[in-house]
């Protein structure tokens, strides 16, 4: 049975998918005060064996720096010039519409879209990811996928292509043309294909996440961490960040617990891996949730300064990335070059 | 594997391959030690080794955590990793919450040997000592501190020649006056251990200075290294007793040559001689430039070569160009100033000649003279001329504590120039010249008197005269002279005068 979302919901929503971004993934919160004014309410969300399988479904989202988002307002309708390309180049229009990166910021995507198509629980992610080349569909091999995106100045770029690495170069180098954030479009795909090829009830899974977090957020850690199903891994100071010495974009924080346990959190775009005492106490594409200890914000990588004081919280990660080792070796750390931090799991 | 490795002995090895705590309790010992590539070639049952890797370690930080903690779960107790200097805040805090000691090494293999030799093979330890020790006596040695440099740079420890008051001489370190009185000066070979640090001594038979040792010292040293080093120092001794005498035979030989070289010179008077010149110049001597000559010598019986030594030492605290050696009974040197020095600048030296004289009357029985500023080859013959005269005199003058100094005299001139002198005759001459009027009577009461100890009854008995015939003639001629006759050194003057004259 289709369930029903409606204004109250989104909240709670937002706030499971901060939880599902592990630290990554943009603010949702220009796509939350979008959707408030929106006159959409309440909105029907469909289950995949809810719809007919043989139904076209397209996945969008926002690419780049989400960062710029916030600076560079997106129009009222950013992703309407490139479903118009991906339904011109397939043919037909896509009525089905599922998201692309269930965490951060991209998870509210499929709701702007509501008004004219049905949105499907499936995400190509579960989580937030810096690539696109780990999206579910691409990992899996499912062929025809089109990328549409922005080019900056009203034009649009569209891919098709077998190898899913160049849809990650070209649309980035498309993005950085249109000024660093712009919007992307996946399609190509039906309904019956996210069955098997994408992480399904993760709008479900945020929503439950997030109205957890609202109802315990001012109690204990612990409390938080056992009503999110988690563990909390760590509560205590930021008391140094280091650049990685070979890879720019990897930064590892120390943090000395509270018992004087000694962690550092790896993470690049995303939280990636935790380790305690030198032993690692979890990893990608487990769920690495940083809250500020005292405020009880969820916590971007950019906000995690010197001094600050933090708890961490592991979420299980989306199970059908562990079901095969193919999928897997995707999204572990060494996925990005950071080796011994793979199988926390 | 019989003993316990200490980290301290390990870090006083000195060949231990650069090793250097990084983090985790330093006063800490191991049960043996386990050499390997990387980590995972280590035994699972670390029992409370110390772990020596070869290869780098990983560069990030997480990395450095496991290594350090799997190392840790293996049951070591520390571990020794090239670049371990580059570990970050967050390792070294994890190694110190587990008790656990991280050691950077540059060469993991010189490490492994040295920890091979402090465990089991101690032989190998002496022996390498030993070779060391050989080795740094087949180098060349200046003098006594330079062979004990030697020494104590191949061993890699300090080294000292003691004796029961203290340290002589020390290279490579300090020997701490604990460890000092810590050492038993009767048996051959001692072994002293205290917190302060640890010596290894043994006797040193030198057939002209009694009661030394040869020390070799340092810090965190297990009782196999002091072992070893006593050994060391056995067979460095003999080395080092050849050495003291050798440098004793080059001391007199130096100062029999000096003292030579200084005597043909006074005797040229002045002359100029480009043999004597040539032979000053290369002792470092030069006669241009003002001299203030002094002599020292011996009231008593005394070794000039001590002397000797003891006056070029002290001369070292004044701080201008001076010269020493060894001149009959005594000690002769001198002061030379490139500038005509100020009377002041004058003065100030002359104080601290008479410190040097004070200082060396606690060791030694001497009395000193210093002569007057004058410049020159000529002027330098001259001062050390008057040093000597007023040395003469200072060997009877207690008043002045020994020390006579030729611009000090009233009647200077004249007592200094002496009748040897050829300008003494016509100074003597014109003080004594009130005293002619008398037609000579006055002056030889005057000279019979003095030489009788200023008493008037033998003089008027060798002088057939009366009484009190003396006693007026004495009278008048202390008037005519106007001199204070009650005054020692006015006599004193007189009396050589009176001696020049007559």
């Amino acid at each position: 049975m289709p369930t029903t979302l409606e204004l109250a919901d989104l909240p709670p929503l937002a706030t499971g998918f901060s939880l599902l971004g592990s630290g990554g993934g943009g603010a949702t919160t220009i796509l939350d005060l979008a959707l408030r004014d929106s006159t959409d309410w309440p909105m029907t969300v469909h289950g995949v064996n809810e719809l007919d399988p043989s139904l076209p479904c397209l996945g969008a989202a926002f690419v780049g720096a989400t960062m710029l988002l916030g600076e560079r307002l997106p129009g009222a309708t950013p992703f309407a010039p490139l479903i118009e390309a991906a339904e011109r180049w397939l043919g037909h229009r896509v009525p089905v519409v599922c998201s692309l990166e269930g965490g951060g910021l991209n998870g509210l995507a499929p709701f702007t879209l509501s008004r004219d198509r049905m949105i499907v629980d499936a995400d190509l992610t579960g989580r937030a990811v810096p690539t696109l080349d780990q999206m579910s569909l691409l990992v899996d091999g499912v062929p025809g996928i089109i990328v549409t995106c922005d080019s900056g100045a009203g034009g649009v770029v569209l891919v098709e292509t077998e190898r899913a690495l160049d849809i990650e170069r070209v649309v980035r180098a498309a993005t950085i043309q249109a000024g660093g954030a712009g919007g992307m479009v996946f399609a190509g795909f039906t309904v019956g294909e996210l069955r098997d090829h994408a992480i399904l009830g993760n709008t479900a899974r945020s929503l439950s996440l997030g109205t957890a977090f609202l109802t315990n957020q001012f109690g204990s850690l612990s409390g938080i961490a056992a009503a999110l199903g988690g563990r909390l891994l760590a509560e205590g100071r930021i008391t140094s960040i280091d650049a990685d010495p070979r890879d720019q974009h990897v930064t590892t924080y120390s943090i000395d617990g509270s018992a004087g346990e000694v962690h550092h959190l790896v993470a690049r775009s995303e939280n990636l891996a935790f380790m305690t005492d030198g032993r690692l106490a979890a990893a990608a594409p487990e769920i690495i949730v940083v809250l500020d200890a005292i405020s009880r914000d969820i916590l971007e990588v950019t906000d995690l300064l010197r001094a600050r004081h933090v708890a961490v919280m592991q979420l299980d990660g989306p199970v059908w990335w562990s079901r095969s080792p193919d999928r897997l070796r995707h999204v572990v750390p060494s996925a990005y070059g950071l080796a011994e931090l793979d199988g926390a799991a | 594997m019989s003993e316990a490795l200490r980290l301290g002995a390990l870090l006083a090895h000195p060949e231990n391959g650069g090793v250097r705590t990084i983090a985790g309790p330093e006063d800490t010992e191991w049960t043996g030690v386990v050499v390997e590539t990387t980590e995972p070639d280590l035994p699972a049952d670390g029992n409370g080794r110390l772990a020596i890797l070869t290869e780098l370690p990983p560069t990030r930080p997480w990395q450095q955590d496991a290594l350090v903690r799997r190392a840790r779960d293996r049951g070591f107790r520390a571990l020794a990793v090239p670049h371990a200097d580059d570990f970050g805040a967050g390792t070294r805090a994890l190694a110190v919450r587990f008790g656990f000691t991280l050691l950077h090494v540059d060469r993991p293999m010189l490490l492994a040997k040295a920890c091979w030799q402090l465990i089991e093979a101690r032989d190998a330890l002496t022996l390498s000592y030993v070779r060391k020790v050989a080795q740094s006596i087949e180098y060349h040695a200046q003098g006594l501190p330079d062979l004990l440099r030697h020494l104590s740079a191949s061993v890699g420890h300090g080294v000292a020649l003691i004796d029961a008051e203290g340290v002589l001489l020390e290279v490579g370190g300090r020997l701490s006056p604990e460890v000092h009185a810590a050492i038993d000066f009767s048996p051959w070979v001692d072994l002293a251990r205290m917190p302060a640090g640890t010596a290894a001594s043994v006797r040193v038979d030198s057939p002209s200075r009694e009661g030394l040792r040869l020390a070799f010292f340092g810090e965190g040293l297990d009782d196999r290294q002091v072992s070893a080093l006593a050994v060391a120092a056995e067979v460095a001794m003999p080395a080092v007793a050849a050495r003291i005498l050798i440098d004793e035979i080059n001391e007199v030989n130096d100062a029999s040559v000096s003292s030579g070289v200084l005597r043909d010179f006074v005797d040229l008077r002045g002359t100029p001689d480009d043999d004597v010149e040539r032979r000053m110049f290369d002792r470092g001597w030069r006669t241009t430039g003002y001299h203030l000559a002094f002599r020292i010598v011996g009231r008593s019986r005394l070794d000039a070569r001590q002397l000797l030594r003891f006056v070029t030492g002290e001369l070292g605290r004044i701080s201008i160009d001076s010269h020493a050696t060894t001149s009959g009974r005594g000690v002769s040197g001198w002061l030379t100033f490139f500038e005509p020095p100020a009377s002041s600048q004058v003065e100030r030296h002359v104080a601290s000649l008479r410190e040097l004289h004070v200082a060396a009357r606690r060791s030694f029985n001497i009395a000193t003279g210093v002569g007057s500023m004058a410049s020159g080859s000529m002027g330098l013959t001259t001062s050390l001329s008057e040093a000597g005269d007023a040395a003469m005199i200072a060997v009877n003058r207690s008043a002045t504590g020994w020390f006579v100094r030729v611009d000090g005299l009233g009647l200077d001139q004249l007592l200094l120039a002496r009748t040897s002198n050829d300008a003494f005759v016509p100074i003597a001459q014109a003080l004594l010249a009130p005293l002619e009027s008398g037609g000579g009577v006055l002056l030889k009461t005057l000279s019979a008197y003095l030489d009788h100890e200023s008493a008037v009854s033998p003089t008027a008995a060798e002088l057939g005269l009366h009484r009190n015939t003396v006693a007026m003639r004495i009278q008048r001629a202390q008037e005519l002279l106007a001199v204070d006759m009650s005054d020692p050194e006015v006599r004193l003057a007189l009396q050589l005068a009176c001696r020049a004259v007559l």
